[in-house]
């Protein structure tokens, strides 16, 4: 075990060095942020190599931290470069223009949903981030942000109940699954409206 | 008990599960001097900074907008608290993760600043605290994986469990790399930033965090 602990522990030292390598060659500051996300793979690397369940608590804080840091470093990239917003009307390629969107959208919605929990809100908000990225479309934003607020507080409900009254953990089971998936689905729909139409 | 805590012997210990907090003489008085800054950034007004026109009697006077003060006072709170977390907890996962909140906050107060130098200063800076995350969780991680445990109290009163230098070399590069205060060029530019009380609190932070960390090396 322990060996097999050192070997991935070398491999990750080596991805590790090749990205900081990269990072001092590379003058371009867009591309050093980039590069940034690389650099980043080997620490979320070295935790799970730890391989147990208290990797897996580790790994998820570590990781939000990498993201919050990489978000607001881009945020003063575009500041600092003077970005403005530029607008996206869709995308201008003729078989997105026809139904195939909503097509592929429900389909992946309806996977997601069977799905349940993180994984199937990421497969069902990818359904509608395809679907807002591909029609310019303005939607009630207020609407969605309020369905996430209320998942999110479904979620935090059943954790409590989990907390408190054990004994329905199926039902709080039932509640997280659900809340976890609208939230993750209304969020990322999110992401694809601001992409399409920058006025979200 | 195998070595004796060069902080003090701890008031208390807060134990929630396997996450605790320890309040030796050392951190609580670093503590108490997060807070107090703290509580300064709540209170105290911003600075106006005035440029000399060399030569003249002209002066220019910058202005806050009161837009940027507000999130640059929040970003200065929000660093307090972290400072003020990464100064009691005794688990080694939430120092780093209490740390890189340092280094998120620092470059949240200096960004807010519409100035095209410091917005560069700023950027360069979270380059490198985002790449100090590599050595910082690495060695959270490698103290897990050589003794088995996060919690400080455990490392320093259990003699068996040695940490390896490597590792906490490691552990302090990552903390340098966060915002150690002297080691940075970056933050000279940063400081051109107006507004004095919150750019205190990333020089205070840093100075805490790197009293913090030299508790930590030597305990572990």
């Amino acid at each position: 075990m322990w060996q097999e602990y050192s070997i991935g522990l070398l491999l990750v030292f080596i991805a590790a060095v090749i990205a900081f390598f990269a990072l001092v060659v590379e003058k371009d500051d867009l591309h050093r942020l980039l590069l940034l996300d690389l650099v980043e793979v080997p620490s979320l690397g070295i935790i799970a190599l730890l391989g147990t369940d208290l990797a897996e608590a580790l790994i998820l804080p570590g990781l939000v931290v990498g993201i919050a840091e990489l978000l607001a470093l881009s945020q003063i990239y575009v500041t600092k470069e003077g970005l403005k917003e530029r607008k996206v009307q869709g995308l201008n390629i003729e078989v997105i223009q026809a139904d195939a969107p909503l097509i592929i959208s429900v389909l992946l919605i309806c996977y997601g949903v069977i799905l349940s929990g993180f994984t199937g809100g990421g497969v069902a908000g990818l359904g509608v981030v395809f679907y807002f990225m591909a029609r310019g479309h303005r939607e009630h934003f207020e609407l969605l942000e309020m369905a996430s607020g209320i998942s999110w507080a479904i979620w935090i409900f059943a954790f409590f109940v989990f907390m408190f009254i054990p004994e329905y953990w199926l039902l709080a089971l039932f509640m997280a699954a659900i809340g976890i998936l609208l939230k993750v689905i209304v969020k990322m729909s999110l992401v694809g409206t601001m992409w399409g139409d920058g006025n979200g | 008990m195998g070595m004796v805590n060069p902080g003090g012997i701890p008031y208390f210990i807060l134990e929630f599960g396997d996450e605790l907090v320890y309040f030796s003489p050392y951190t609580v008085s670093l503590f108490i001097l997060a807070l107090v800054f703290t509580i300064f950034a709540v209170i105290a007004r911003p600075e106006r900074q005035v440029d000399i026109v060399f030569g003249g009697d002209a002066f220019y006077a910058k202005e806050t907008s009161l837009a940027e003060l507000k999130i640059r006072r929040f970003m200065a709170i929000a660093c307090g608290f972290a400072s003020m977390g990464a100064m009691v907890t005794g688990d080694l996962f939430n120092f780093t993760l209490f740390i890189s909140l340092v280094g998120i906050c620092n470059v949240g107060i200096v960004a807010a600043v519409k100035n095209r130098h410091v917005q560069n200063a700023a950027y360069q800076y979270g380059i490198v605290a985002l790449s100090a995350t590599v050595p910082l969780f690495g060695a959270a991680a490698l103290i897990a994986a050589t003794t088995g445990t996060l919690s400080m109290v455990e490392l320093w009163s259990n003699a068996a469990l040695a940490v390896p230098l490597v590792v906490k070399a490691l552990l302090v590069l990552g903390v340098m790399g966060e915002g150690m205060a002297p080691f940075y060029a970056a933050k000279a530019e940063m400081f051109r930033a107006p507004g004095a009380p919150y750019v205190i609190m990333c020089s205070l932070s840093s100075l805490l965090i790197f009293l913090r960390v030299i508790e930590v090396v030597l305990v572990i």
